[in-house]
């Protein structure tokens, strides 16, 4: 198969007829590693939900594309078994349902010859991935995200991206609340799946998860754009200089209007 | 007597029931003829959030004899086990051993010489409380009568199984079942019938007496079609360190008016329910679980779960009462209810009443829609809405079913569960 390539072609969105994204371009191919930065409040997290699906944002135009399919048309489960994968937040606490059950059934739904993976070859898998990203096996029986701390989600969020292997990956701010150890391993995870089979698009407040996940690109995002876009480096200027030091660039040079 | 449109008044009722009835002892006769005073006298039964006016019970032709569908044959299935077809014994099986120690399983009218069904008969719900008591207290067609004698100490498994062709108008139901001091059952019954284009109405009254240091396990899933409009009522009484376990599943019926009590009368009585309910479409669905406090250091534990769609509307109303002089009881319920549908509606209506200071008493209930984001969530991993509404039903579900000791139960408990999300 050919590599992956996502294209968001000026991608405007609304929730309640209230603007959040106001035309915003961006590809993102297999072999790559985007990170999108930007102030809380800014459409980030918008961005990462339209593009899975969630009902909630209304898309007034625009539009997105991968593989060349209309994503937009798709319900948020094609989305997935298109191989789009989205590290959540907030993931949802599922009561009832275990991990493992959970993850089965979506594996099962994902693979494209509708046959069931043999539940010996699923628990291995299981075992493997949760070792590797350092995970107590005992997660796996338990009901999805209940009682889990905030960093145990996130770990569980890349335990479901490694397991689906997906072709383009949205990971929403999957660093935050977690110390650097956790970040070290959500890295670890995210680094195993790199090749040209892969991309990444890394939605993050803050440089420091750029440390271990080094991006190929790195767009700055405000008032529901991208305003600059530039190598790794941006990041570290970013974040030596502050999210000020953007909006009176671009002030300066009349990018953005002054608030 | 073949047509029965005609009765319009008492004379005629009381007529009919000496024709049907004639050769009934005289007690059970003269109950059947007063109860038929009564049907004329009393009104509907009146409930608060389930008007019975637009049902249009009248309309059903409720005096009229199912047509029998079948002759009893004694089999050994290995259990204790009764089929009522159109309440026509014609399954029955009580396995030689059984019978040697003691235990009688019989229909209900075939038991009517047994002191203990003329003393335990309309013992623990009323016969005049509402129209359709006093229907079922008068023409009751048949049901079962169950003793266990004292001391048997292995669990006596009971099957009863009620089915109604698609034929029956009205199928009234009676069932007693006495379990004696240190004895162990477990009960399970069905129910459900043919659908047909009119209405049938299902009245049943389970009357259970539970003595000291017993344990009863009562089982019930009523899986009926929609043109049942359904009053099952069950009632016991529960004597001193005897226990009674109630597993309700309620998937069938048009309409469903369902009640279990317990009343607990002495010290160290306790009862412990678990109802499941899943109402889809048109259903309509009014559940009381009752625990009454008579006597100290008794304790109750009531659960509900219910999932509705479609169009569906539920009730469960939970009383848990506690009496003046019944100290250091304990008594709990909780109720939730998770609607998959806007158009669904599910109330749940907790109540403690509480007598006695020195007591420890708790209720929970909540009632919401299905999370729209954890559907979003589980369907981002590829899940096919159904398939996440799926997973979350079973998750709701799974606490409260898999809590049902009995196991065969349990399994139909989850077969209806799957049905009723596929349907």
């Amino acid at each position: 198969m050919a590599a992956p390539v996502l294209e968001i072609a000026d991608l405007h969105i609304q929730i309640d007829d209230k603007p959040i994204l106001d035309g915003l371009t961006l590809t993102v191919r297999g072999g790559e590693v985007h990170a999108i930065m930007g102030p809380n409040g800014t459409g980030k997290t918008s961005l990462a939900q339209t593009l899975m699906g969630h009902p909630r944002y209304a898309v007034t135009g625009g539009a997105v594309r991968l593989d060349g399919q209309d994503l937009l048309a798709m319900k948020p489960d094609q989305r997935a078994r298109q191989g789009l994968f989205l590290a959540m937040q907030y993931p949802s606490e599922i009561s009832g349902v275990t991990t493992a059950n959970f993850l089965r059934a979506a594996l099962n739904a994902c693979r494209a010859d509708g046959s069931n993976i043999p539940l010996k070859e699923f628990r291995d898998e299981l075992d493997r991935v949760m070792q590797f990203l350092e995970m107590d096996p005992k997660f796996a029986n338990r009901y999805l995200n209940e009682g889990f701390s905030g960093g145990e989600k996130k770990r569980n969020e890349i335990l479901q991206m490694l397991m689906l292997k997906p072709r383009i990956a949205i990971l929403d701010e999957i660093d935050s609340g977690l110390d650097i150890d956790a970040i070290k391993v959500v890295a670890k995870g995210v680094n195993s799946l790199k090749g040209p089979d892969f991309g990444a698009l890394v939605i993050t407040h803050y440089q420091r998860i750029l440390d271990y996940v080094e991006p190929d690109f790195v767009h700055i995002m405000v008032d529901g754009r991208i305003v600059k876009s530039g190598r790794a480096d941006l990041a570290e200027e970013l974040d030596k200089k502050g999210y000020e030091w953007v909006r009176s660039e671009l002030v300066r040079t009349g990018t953005v209007e002054e608030s | 007597m073949n047509s029965t449109a005609a009765i319009s008044s008492q004379t005629e009722l009381h007529a009919l029931i000496r024709d049907r009835f004639g050769h009934e002892p005289d007690w059970s006769l003269s109950r059947r003829l007063r109860a038929a005073t009564n049907w004329f006298a009393l009104d509907w039964p009146r409930l608060e959030r389930t008007p019975l006016q637009k049902r249009r019970l009248d309309a059903i032709a409720v005096y009229d004899q199912p047509p029998a569908d079948g002759e009893t044959q004694f089999i050994n299935t290995g259990g204790l086990e009764m089929h009522l077809h159109n309440n026509v014994p014609v399954v029955r099986s009580i396995p030689e051993p059984w019978i040697q120690r003691g235990v009688i399983f019989q229909s209900l009218r075939d038991a009517l010489d047994n002191s203990l069904v003329r003393q335990y008969l309309g013992s623990l719900l009323a016969e005049d409380s509402d129209k359709i008591a006093a229907l079922n207290a008068a023409l009751w067609q048949n049901g079962v009568f169950l003793y266990v004698p004292p001391g048997i100490s292995e669990t006596v498994e009971v099957v009863i199984q009620n089915y109604a062709t698609s034929e029956v108008q009205a199928l009234l139901s009676r069932n007693v079942v006495v379990v004696g001091a240190q004895s162990r059952v477990a009960i399970t019954e069905r129910w459900f019938n043919a659908g047909a284009a009119h209405k049938m109405l299902l009245a049943a009254n389970t009357e259970i007496i539970v003595e000291h240091g017993a344990e009863v396990q009562y089982g019930a899933i009523q899986q009926c079609e929609k043109n049942a409009e359904a009053f099952i009522h069950r009632a016991a009484s529960v004597a001193g360190d005897a226990r009674l376990d109630w597993h309700i599943g309620e998937f069938g019926a048009g309409l469903i008016v369902s009640s279990h009590q317990s009343h607990l009368n002495q010290a160290g009585a306790s009862t412990k329910s678990i109802t499941v309910f899943f109402g889809s479409g048109q259903q309509h669905q009014d559940y009381t679980g009752k625990s009454v406090h008579h006597a100290p250091h008794t304790t109750s534990d009531m659960t509900a779960r219910g999932v509705m769609k479609g169009k569906a509307r539920s009730i469960f109303t939970g009383v848990t009462q506690i009496d003046k002089g019944a100290r250091g009881s304990d008594g709990r319920q909780r109720e939730q209810t998770l609607m998959l549908t806007d158009d669904a509606r599910a109330d749940a209506i907790p109540s403690l009443v509480i007598d006695e200071q020195d007591v420890y008493a708790a209720h929970a209930a909540s009632a919401g829609p299905v999370d729209r984001t954890a559907i979003f969530y589980l369907t981002s991993r590829g899940l096919t809405e159904e398939e996440a509404t799926r997973l979350i039903v079973h998750g709701f579900l799974a606490p409260v079913i898999d809590a049902i000791s009995q196991s065969a139960l349990r399994d139909e408990v989850w077969q209806a569960v799957e049905r009723k999300i596929r349907e």
